[in-house]
């Protein structure tokens, strides 16, 4: 059983890392915990940050919100709506996914790991909207980089190379985020009951004129079988494009869309506001695996190879759904199958993609390895990178790579 | 030169015959320039107070030919500075007096126009304006514009991450660019990112964006391409009090509308631009503030509304709406010529580069003001206010002794302000040799010594463009903000003198 330390404030954290430092003692960091992505590890020692939690400063004017790491993204995201403002990048809920519940889990969760949502195609990823950090390295030095204005170039962008490190490099104390305006209205044009093939070419199409949609997702006939969609009864594949803005515009960009796939008139529908909203909450919380009992795997592809991936498991009864206009492929498959994750991520690589495990049980998170870097080169560069901040490697080991 | 940089390795200097009759078995022997006439124009890049003639130039060919050049040198502990198309401003690519100036000029070609995935290959000394041009015709373009971008190289804008008047809605080079082919100062060639929309592992990508030269040398970029907006109009708005321009940039930001370019201007700055250009500004106002907004038409016409209501509230004095895009245009004219309008004035001109919290705008102005009189240079300010960047333009006389110590003083003297104000040294133009020795303002003696270490991972013996962007030992030392403790290991791969 790990020994759990929860320090109350950033010399805490620096003290504890440090003592962990001179004693090669390894740590597991966590937050509030609602995310067990990753390699998973075991170290003698854990650093529960949970207590480092509260906005530190929220100016909606400057377009920032500083926080302590373990503050609870709901939190964020209420203070944020009293403003109408939002994070832009969409940070999904993963609690349906871990255990059916809504769980968003702490910010600092949210940017070791770089998850984002279905906007992340015309918004950018988490780590586009990360200003700046502060947080203790692993000889427990305290570091910071960034700031709180968007435009800063002095210096290295440590603060990209933090989001998505999953907590290897640094134990994260203090976060600012960028912030942006609420989209006045959200509207969904569906079309039902058509393939794959011609929604990714609705997608391409859709991406080719300044309608600016924010929103492309897929879902394939089977999987509604597993999930339902708002209260709407509908049996046969949805092919979705968001578009958001000042109504007005909105309603605008819907109409011509509407012109544009006329083809597909008599199996369209929009969802409007209310209806939308929902819609693009349940897709990028990814409530369609709601609590699965499955292995949960993200396909990341150039959207032109996307229809030529799934093609090849087409005798398998997969259940996937594809968002981000194409790009992002998600797959739920049975517990025991390594042989088909196996083929999967084989079938990513050779497409020039990429796999990543995203919900497992421990048994599997053992066996299979969590990312899929194959370059040799940029293992030996991660390294000396992890190094750079951990020379000991003691925060979190191996959970992205054996190794680092 | 008063400015302190690496050690002269002489060793290297009496080799130099020999090294660079080694440069030349790695590429076509025409490609090594190492005579006086040759390496001249390379002395300097567009902070030009700075020179020094490298030791010898290198325009590479391919990207094995970088990599080979880049071991040669790592193994013989050779120098190298690269550079794009010379027009940084803050002395990135100035050369050392030992180093091999790595030119990627032949890299010049736009490898691939992908539209499907949105998306440009391109060799890294193409201009930043010829990629839009090169898309175009299908109604694309490459979002950040930096105001050089007919000029700047897009290796260059990786770079120095650089941004333009529209990195509030559409970000800075860091947000648009969705790979790179990178050499390691040992020669090894990497691949971070490429067509698909994000990589995994530690970002690679984003910590070498903007990383000024230090890290790596970019052969290869994929940018995105974005569709243009249906419609874009523009607002030309009077001040008779900077504050009051201030004030309508926080309150239409805080109305919920991300315009897609907010320029401020000062009167000196107006009174310039507007006698360079013909643009039609108001004379009889402290501040314009120039908004552009894009979309679709009624968005557009929408958002003009709200703009409007918030400058009127403001006290706006003076109001005018695009109404075709000839006049938007003019409008953007003057802001474009700022600093050649300010050349036309003024003999020399410092161009700073800070960028501050938006609200604290009229207090940042006054402290220039105060400043512009203590040092008796006058300057004029220029403000990309949607993202807070701001550019001090001061002028002096290089003719005349010590104005050009005096106006680099009164430079300092800003950005050390803007940093205490909440804000940062520099917003877009790099830190290169001209901020080099202000860091210590911003970062302690743990977050460089971080940043130094990142450094030592990517160039072991730090070859690659040294002296740049982090302080040398002993001038921050000097400097007492930055307290050397008793570990002799500090700064471990920077000479000391």
């Amino acid at each position: 059983m790990s020994e759990i330390y929860s320090p109350s404030s950033e010399n805490d954290v620096s003290n504890f890392i440090r003592e962990s430092h001179e004693q090669d003692t390894p740590i597991e960091i966590i937050g509030q915990n609602t995310r067990p992505i990753g390699r998973l590890i075991q170290c003698s020692k854990t650093l529960q940050l949970k207590n480092l939690n509260g906005i530190i400063e929220y100016f909606p004017e400057e377009l920032y919100i500083k926080v302590k790491a373990a503050t609870s993204l709901g939190l964020v995201e209420a203070e944020l709506d009293k403003r109408d403002q939002e994070l832009a990048f969409e940070p999904a809920d993963l609690g349906f996914l871990y255990n059916g519940k809504s769980n968003k889990g702490s910010v600092g969760g949210a940017v070791s790991c770089n998850l984002s949502g279905s906007r992340r195609f015309k918004s950018g990823a988490l780590r586009d909207h990360i200003l700046g950090f502060q947080g203790v390295n692993g000889k427990g030095e305290i570091v910071k980089s960034g700031g709180t204005v968007v435009k800063n170039v002095t210096g290295y962008d440590v603060s990209k190379l933090i989001a998505g490190s999953y907590g290897t490099l640094v134990a994260l104390t203090e976060i600012v985020l960028k912030v942006q305006p609420k989209n006045e209205e959200s509207q969904t044009l569906l079309i039902n009951n058509i393939n794959l093939k011609k929604a990714l070419n609705i997608f391409s199409k859709a991406m080719q004129t300044s309608v600016e949609i924010s929103g492309a997702c897929f879902y394939p006939e089977k999987s509604l079988n597993f999930f339902k969609l708002n209260d709407l009864d509908i049996s046969t594949s949805i092919t979705a494009l968001r578009i958001e803005g000042p109504k007005i515009s909105v309603v605008e960009r819907v109409n011509t869309l509407k012109k544009l796939f006329d083809e597909y008139k008599k199996t369209m529908s929009v969802l409007e506001n209310y209806q939308s909203r929902i819609f693009w909450k349940n897709t990028t919380d990814l409530e369609f695996f709601n609590n699965t009992e499955s292995v949960v795997i993200k396909i990341i592809l150039p959207s032109v190879n996307t229809g030529q991936f799934i093609n090849q498991f087409e005798n398998e009864e997969l259940r996937y759904v594809v968002d981000w206009a194409g790009n992002l492929t998600w797959i739920a498959i049975p517990q025991n199958d390594s042989v088909l994750l196996r083929q999967l991520r084989k079938a990513a690589l050779a497409l020039n993609g990429h796999m990543t495990i995203i919900k497992a049980p421990n048994h599997v998170r053992i066996r299979e390895d969590f990312l899929t870097t194959v370059d040799d080169n940029i293992k030996v560069l991660s390294l000396k990178i992890k190094e750079s901040f951990d020379p000991k490697k003691i925060l979190n080991p191996g959970k992205m790579y054996s190794g680092i | 030169m008063t400015l302190v940089m690496p050690k002269v390795d002489q060793l290297i200097l009496d080799d130099k015959e020999k090294i660079v009759r080694d440069l030349k078995k790695f590429t076509n022997p025409i490609n090594i320039i190492s005579d006086l006439e040759g390496i001249t124009p390379y002395e300097t890049d567009a902070l030009s107070a700075y020179k020094q003639k490298p030791m010898a130039v290198v325009l590479p060919e391919n990207t094995s030919e970088v990599s080979n050049i880049l071991k040669y040198c790592n193994e013989k502990n050779i120098k190298v500075v690269p550079r794009g198309a010379g027009t940084g401003l803050s002395g990135g690519a100035l050369p050392l007096a030992d180093c091999v100036l790595l030119g990627l000029g032949k890299f010049n070609k736009i490898l691939e126009i992908d539209f499907e995935n949105r998306c440009v290959v391109t060799q890294p000394g193409v201009t930043n304006l010829a990629l839009t041009k090169a898309v175009e015709h299908k109604d694309f373009y490459y979002a950040p514009d930096p105001s050089s971008q007919i000029a700047c190289s897009i290796g260059g804008n990786i770079a120095e991450n650089s941004g333009g008047v529209h990195s509030l809605k559409y970000g800075t080079t860091t947000n648009n660019v969705l790979g790179v082919e990178f050499v390691l100062m040992d020669g090894t060639i990497m691949r971070f990112g490429g067509k698909k929309i994000e990589s995994e592992g530690y970002d690679l990508l984003g910590l070498i964006t903007g990383s000024e030269g230090l890290l790596g040398v970019v052969t290869e970029v994929t940018v995105k391409i974005l569709k243009k907006p249906q419609s874009i109009k523009a607002l030309l708005l009077g001040f008779q009090k900077i504050e009051e321009s201030g004030q309508c940039v926080s309150d239409i930001i805080s109305g919920g509308i991300i315009p897609a370019g907010m320029e401020v201007m000062d009167k000196p700055l107006i009174k310039a631009t507007d006698d360079y250009s013909k643009a039609g500004y108001p004379r009889d106002v402290d501040a314009i503030l120039i908004v552009e907004l894009d979309g679709t038409e009624s968005e557009v016409n929408v958002l003009i509304k709200k703009v409007e209501e918030i400058a009127k509230k403001n006290k706006a004095t003076y109001l005018r709406i695009s109404k075709n895009d000839d006049e938007r245009l003019r409008f953007w004219s003057g802001r474009k010529v700022a600093f050649p309008a300010v050349g036309s004035i003024s003999p020399d001109y410092l161009c700073m580069d800070g960028t501050i919290p938006r609200k604290k705008l009229p207090e940042v102005l006054k402290e220039i003001t105060r400043l512009s009189n203590k040092y008796g240079l006058r300057v004029a300010n220029c403000f990309h206010a949607g993202d807070g960047n701001l550019h001090p333009l001061i002028m002096f006389d290089s003719n005349i002794r010590s104005e050009l110590k005096k106006a680099e003083q009164f430079g300092a003297d800003i950005l050390k302000y803007c940093v205490k104000s909440g804000g940062v040294l520099t917003g877009e133009h790099g830190v290169g040799i001209e901020k080099r020795d202000l860091m210590c303002e911003m970062f302690n003696d743990e977050d460089l010594q971080q940043q130094l270490n990142i450094k030592e991972a990517f160039d072991k013996n730090s070859l690659l463009n040294p002296g740049k962007v982090y302080p040398l030992l002993h001038r921050c030392a000097e400097g007492g903000k930055m307290h050397v403790h008793k570990d002799n290991n500090k700064f471990k791969d920077i000479p000391r003198f």
